[in-house]
């Protein structure tokens, strides 16, 4: 029986349409083009837990397609998770490990950990081999401590003390390997991952805007965005509101509403108890 | 009178001892054989007058020509060896259209001398210049336009030295004719007065009787460029004089 | 500059019966935008001063204004490498000029001259986009604008580079009253082209990744040319 348009989704990706594309792209048509978040994040173990920051700039080629985007993503609430990549692709990755978390911790009845999460979202990145462009920063504190990955599109991934990912990455990084030392306070943590993704901010044309943080601790998760605003817009100096009627209005068309008056009466009937 | 200067005369690329190049002395001679050119320059416009020699009444005088049009706003006549003015005249237009390809305006009369300047000075070179010949040339040249400078008159001899006059006159009556240019000409002159100055002295000058066919007369202006009078024209300003 | 694009698929290098294609690019985009406006007696010319490469910043202080002559300034982005070619060929054929014809060059002259210079190369064209601004013959304002093979126009006022479709529509609309009816067509005052200048820059810092960390801009009058440096967002 052939599927209806209106099906729900049995579930994994639909590829109905590949055979039909590849040939639509020979002929010349161009495939749309997806935001993709080229990104600054990174991720540290401090003395208490782990702090994790990202910028908030997403491109589509040159153009910045918001400037307040939000990528430090909800696991569970003692992980969350940056994402760098194509933006769908992260949203969705780590969305659908975030489900399967929630049905694993209701299974087990147990707070979720780190090493879970990772390895789930390893497994799902190896089975597309790459084709789901989503590179993550994955930390959080379970009853173990406090864990740090970094997790690459094609399914690998590094248990580190300090991690960056994405075009940024590169920035973050010289910032960590300059001053990154082990069982930092928070403040101190704090500012050095805002300095990391300032670093990117400024010096990768992929990250921009503002920076957003997200300190775990074993007992408390402060999200904190935006953090810091790290470019301040410029002030124009001119107005730019129009006057009414400054938009041409080419023509015009007035049509009669016809309504049928009704009258309605309200008649109380006594509630039957029998 | 030449006798004396063997040795040294032959060569285009030999100073003699006294320091001097025989052949362009020689090429500059040539000039004082040509015809009488006369240029006029005032703040109207520039006037070019030149004798024609029609030395037999079966040469048909419009095909003299020793006036020629440079570019719209260039004028140039000439004396001397005619046959060799065409290298620069050609030079001088293919130098004027350039300009205005490349700079989108007219070059200037002061530019387009120095070009065909250029031109006259590379004679003996076997390849400095493609339209350079193995002596210099025998012409000497008046060239008279507008530019940003107003109207404005050059004289070039064959060396290539060219200076700006106010009234020049080129050929074999120059002398008597600058002489005649000089007592006549003046700041305020119209180009009315200068075209029938230019006639009055050429006729002076003239072996034959001036008429309408043994002269060529051209004028360049702010207004109308460059203009050959026609036959009936000449007569008119003959009618005055 | 990237060298043959197949390099970085990692595709393995093992000899095979079918042939390989190899490719030189010669061309890189180093992004910036530029913008000219001419006005009544003046002449407005500006450029950020960002020089990036994909996702990288090479230097935050490299106008892409030209000061040619007293009354001419030359915009000019894209490759930076034919920019510098571009402009100091001009230079040169400015200095030529000169040294020939015993005067500056005009403002009309070296936008005719520039045509010229970049159809020469029509088969293997300098990646350049420019914009002359400056004064003509009569003291006007002009701003004439180019394609890298030397299509020219005169025009009023003229955005270029990275983000110049996002420049242009704005000047359309204020400086050329586009889609406004019932609008006085008040002339452009010197101070209003000044600061629309910073307002579009502003704006296309927001949004295009290529524009930001200051902008020059150059003020042309008959008293010769004002230069001012305003700054920009620097992510």
């Amino acid at each position: 029986m052939a599927a209806l348009a209106v099906d729900p989704p049995r579930g994994g990706f639909s590829f109905e349409n590949c055979k039909r594309n590849a040939l639509l792209a020979q002929k010349g048509m161009k495939a749309p083009t997806a935001y993709k978040t080229g990104t600054t994040i990174c991720g540290i173990i401090f003395k208490d837990g782990v702090i994790l920051g990202a910028d908030t700039r997403a491109t589509e080629d040159t153009i910045v397609a918001d400037k307040n985007c939000s990528k430090i993503h909800f696991i569970a609430p003692n992980i969350y998770c940056c994402g760098a990549g194509t933006a769908a692709d992260t949203e969705m990755t780590t969305q659908m490990i975030s489900s399967n978390l929630e049905l694993h911790r209701l299974n087990t009845g147990r707070v979720p950990r780190v090493c879970t999460a990772n390895r789930m979202l390893k497994q799902m990145l190896w089975r597309y081999q790459g084709y789901i462009s989503a590179a993550l920063v994955l930390g959080g504190v379970d009853p173990t401590g406090p864990h740090l990955y970094s997790v690459y599109p094609h399914g690998s991934t590094d248990k580190l003390p300090y991690v960056t990912m994405g075009s940024g990455s590169l920035a973050a990084m010289s910032v960590f390997e300059s001053r990154y030392k082990p069982d930092m306070e928070k403040e101190e943590g704090m500012k050095l991952v805002r300095d990391a993704i300032a670093a990117g901010i400024f010096n990768d044309l992929g990250s921009g805007s503002n920076v957003d943080l997200c300190i775990i601790t074993k007992d408390k998760v402060d999200y904190i965005r935006p953090y810091d605003e790290a470019n301040l817009k410029g002030k124009r100096q001119g107005s730019y509101k129009y006057k009414p009627g400054t938009t041409a209005v080419l023509t015009s068309e007035v049509k009669p509403l016809e309504l049928e008056i009704l009258d309605t009466q309200i008649v109380s009937e006594p509630m039957e108890v029998s | 009178m030449f006798l004396t200067r063997s040795e040294y005369d032959r060569g285009v690329n030999t100073f003699s001892p006294e320091g001097r190049i025989f052949q362009v002395e020689y090429a500059i001679e040539a000039i004082k054989l040509g015809s009488t050119a006369i240029g006029i320059q005032t703040s109207e416009g520039v006037v070019l007058a030149v004798e024609k020699r029609v030395t037999s009444p079966l040469i048909e005088p419009s095909s003299i020509e020793k006036i020629f049009e440079i570019d719209h706003h260039i004028g140039c006549a000439m004396s001397g060896l005619i046959a060799d003015s065409r290298t620069m005249v050609d030079r001088a237009r293919v130098e004027a259209q350039n300009h205005w390809f490349t700079y989108n305006e007219n070059m200037s009369v002061e530019s387009v001398t120095q070009s065909v300047s250029n031109l006259a000075l590379a004679f003996g070179d076997d390849d400095a210049d493609p339209g350079a010949m193995s002596r210099p040339f025998g012409v000497a040249l008046l060239f008279a336009g507008i530019d940003d400078k107003g109207p404005q008159l050059f004289h070039m001899d064959p060396s290539g030295t060219f200076i700006q006059y106010d009234a020049k006159a080129i050929g074999s009556a120059s002398e008597g004719a600058q002489q005649t240019l000089q007592e006549v000409y003046h700041k305020s002159m119209t180009l009315k007065e200068a075209c029938k100055n230019a006639l009055t002295i050429l006729k002076q000058v003239m072996e034959e009787k001036l008429n309408s066919l043994n002269v060529e007369l051209a004028t360049v202006t702010p207004a109308a460029g460059y203009k050959l009078f026609s036959k009936e024209e000449i007569e008119d300003l003959i009618k005055d004089i | 500059m990237q060298m043959d694009p197949g390099l970085h698929k990692g595709e393995g290098y093992q000899y095979g019966p079918n042939p390989k294609q190899h490719y030189f690019s010669p061309y890189s985009m180093n992004g910036g935008t530029v913008l000219a406006i001419a006005g009544e007696d003046f002449a407005v010319v500006a450029s950020d001063t960002r020089l990036s490469e994909g996702f990288s910043i090479h230097t935050r202080d490299s106008p892409k204004t030209y000061q040619l002559t007293n009354s001419t300034v030359l915009g000019c982005t894209g490759f930076h490498g034919d920019v510098l070619t571009v402009t100091k060929l001009l230079e040169a054929r400015l200095k030529m000029y000169k040294n020939e014809h015993n005067r500056q060059m005009s403002t009309s002259a070296i936008a005719a001259m520039l045509s010229t210079v970049l159809y020469y190369r029509r088969f293997f064209p300098y990646y350049v986009y420019n914009i002359i601004g400056g004064l003509d013959d009569e003291g006007k304002g002009a701003v004439y604008s180019f394609d890298p093979i030397g299509s020219y126009e005169r025009e009023a006022y003229r955005a270029g580079g990275t983000a110049s479709s996002m420049l242009q529509p704005l000047l359309d609309n204020q400086i050329g009253f586009k889609n406004q009816e019932g609008v006085t067509k008040v002339p452009l005052s010197k101070e209003k082209a000044v600061f629309l200048v910073k307002d579009v820059f502003i704006s296309a810092a927001e949004r295009d990744i290529y524009t930001g960390d200051n902008i020059m801009i150059h003020v042309t009058t008959k008293d010769g040319t004002e230069t001012e440096v305003f700054p920009l967002r620097r992510d």
